[in-house]
């Protein structure tokens, strides 16, 4: 892997405390979930990241060192690619612009959804103020009355178009939480599987091949084939499936042996602390 | 030359160009925001506003008291808060009402309104509760492939208004690297557009060049250099974070703590007081501005 002398400094202020280089101290539950992602990712694929979702951000820059040098990254509208850079900052704040000059192109929010039509190639992560057991999420808010909601969300960003047409998507949550994990979410902002029907898609017209994981600090989980019913996958070390099952406000599928996460291999978390991730943002 | 046939120079100022805005009014605003005549609107405090925008700049109209409705498809909180401190607080209480919208479909509406179109289609969405939760967006079958889409209707915003980087006199823009988010897809369904600029640049240099002009004939052009500040203008200058934060702090206190001491202390200092945008930029200071001359 070559280093480029003539990278340009890191955006990050420069009072920002420089990460260790060990990896002797165990990876925290974001640097875990970052690694499950960047497993998942395969050489080639385009992928698409929003804003404040530090835990992607660093699983695609692990992905590019490691596995997929030719992985696109595209955030926001900056499209990059790490492979070949000691490093690749991550945004320090929602829309951190400087990371354009990281970028390769650009384009902007109504350029991009010119064409949609190869974006079963890409992948997606999406958040959720609501995830319900089939995989639907809630960026709009929580409440009976929409002109008076409880909590007003952010806005649907461009996760309705997004999770309608990429080929696969994840959801990565920050935080697993029963209010979070709902047996219904009170809007829905990004279709995942409905009412769990496998066809339920494909009825609609939504070309897009639907949520495959949902990462989160405790667990990793899936979809059964014949429901679509969130499925506990593995619980990350320390955490048990009792404690998965607390947090989550519906009854998720448990198997009879739920095996505990990967964590990242030495090598791996190397990586993160020292190239993915400078900044420490998952170090917690 | 004593020809009586002048071309119109459309160079006008930040407090003549906010004079365009009506209370009522739709504006769409742009990104990087043009902060220069956002502040005198607060400044003279127009209301009933319907805006399309996003983020802290529509936060800050929102604080002010400008805005009646919001068609935004997101309006982030930037520093650690999800969400926008005066847009969750005004939403939740019901004093502003939310065209609930996303960016694909609040596009296919810029689109169907800058086309004269009724409305236009859009699949992303189908599904959702979008269609339930803002009426104005229709479940259709399409007539060619019987298919289930969104009918977004036109929206026709009465002005746009932008920062870009530079224009001439005649108002021919350049934006740096390419026109910003959806500047120009609000400039194309706008009855009017209004455009900030770091720079005016002479007709000749704009001459030189053809192939660069962004917009074309935008009715008016304001000198405003720094005039997204406290946010980034492309090529130019980067966010200024603490500047940014005080606003979200002072917002926070006011929407969650029923304290809004701060905000009305912000609002007045950096919106209402200074009378032009000079007065704004010498109050924020000349140090400050260059520590955020990067790019």
């Amino acid at each position: 892997m070559t280093i480029e002398p003539s990278d340009p400094p890191a955006p990050a202020s420069p009072s920002a405390p420089s990460a260790s280089l060990s990896a002797t101290e165990p990876a925290s539950r974001l640097e875990i979930m970052a690694a499950v992602l960047a497993n998942e990712l395969r050489d080639g694929e385009i992928l698409q990241i929003g804003a404040a979702m530090p835990v992607p951000e660093v699983a695609v820059r692990l992905a590019q060192f490691t596995h997929g040098p030719n992985i696109e990254l595209i955030f926001i509208g900056a499209r990059m690619n790490a492979a070949h850079l000691h490093s690749l900052p991550t945004p320090e704040f929602g829309w951190d612009h400087r990371v354009v000059r990281w970028a390769e192109s650009y384009s902007d929010t109504g350029h991009r959804f010119d064409r949609l039509k190869d974006w079963h190639r890409r992948v997606f992560f999406i958040g959720g103020v609501q995830v319900d057991r089939h995989g639907n999420t809630n960026l709009i808010g929580v409440g009976d009355d929409h002109s008076r909601l409880r909590f007003r969300g952010p806005g649907s960003v461009g996760t309705s178009t997004l999770s309608t047409h990429v080929g696969r998507y994840y959801i990565v949550l920050n935080a697993h939480t029963a209010r979070t994990f709902v047996e219904r979410c009170d809007y829905v902002s990004a279709f995942g599987w409905g009412d769990g029907d496998p066809e339920a898609r494909r009825r609609l017209g939504l070309p897009g091949g639907g949520p495959k994981l949902c990462v989160t600090p405790l667990c990793v989980m899936d979809f059964t084939a014949d429901t679509k019913h969130l499925r506990l996958r593995s619980v990350h070390p320390g955490v048990t499936v009792d404690d998965v099952q607390a947090n989550t406000g519906f009854d998720l599928i448990v198997p009879d042996a739920v095996p505990t996460t990967p964590q990242p291999t030495d090598d791996e978390l190397r990586i993160i602390r020292t190239r993915a991730d400078q900044r420490g943002a998952l170090r917690g | 030359m004593t020809s009586a046939a002048q071309r119109q120079q459309r160079i006008i100022d930040e407090a003549e160009a906010a004079g365009w805005i009506e209370d009522g009014m739709t504006i769409a605003v742009g990104d990087p925001a043009p902060m220069a005549v956002l502040r005198q609107l607060i400044r003279r405090g127009v209301t009933g506003l319907t805006v399309i925008g996003s983020g802290l700049a529509l936060d800050l109209l929102i604080a002010a008291g400008c805005v009646e409705r919001t068609m935004a498809y997101y309006v982030g909180g930037g520093f650690g808060g999800a969400v926008a401190p005066s847009f969750r607080r005004a939403a939740e209480s019901g004093q502003i009402e939310v065209w609930e919208c996303e960016e694909g479909v609040l596009t296919a509406g810029l689109r169907a309104g800058a086309q004269g179109l009724p409305f236009l289609p859009w699949r992303g969405g189908v599904g959702t509760s979008l269609p339930e939760v803002n009426p104005d967006l229709q479940l259709i079958q399409d007539p060619v492939k019987g298919e289930t889409l969104i009918a977004v209707p036109a929206i026709e915003p009465d002005v746009a208004i932008l920062h870009a980087a530079t224009a001439d006199a005649y108002g021919n823009v350049r934006h740096h690297g390419g026109p910003g988010w959806l500047d120009l897809f609000l400039y194309r369904a706008a009855d009017r557009t209004i455009v900030q600029v770091e720079q005016v640049v002479a007709n000749t240099d704009v001459r030189a060049d053809p192939w660069a002009t962004t917009i074309a004939g935008v009715d008016a052009v304001v000198r405003a250099p720094y005039g997204a500040h406290p946010f980034y203008s492309r090529g130019y200058y980067v966010q200024d974070k603490s500047f940014t934060k005080a606003y979200v702090d002072a917002a926070s206190r006011a929407a969650f703590d029923d304290d809004r001491s701060a905000l009305a202390a912000w609002l007045e200092r950096y919106c209402v007081e200074p009378e032009s945008h000079g007065d704004y930029l010498e109050r924020v200071g000349v140090k400050r501005l260059i520590s955020l001359y990067e790019y």
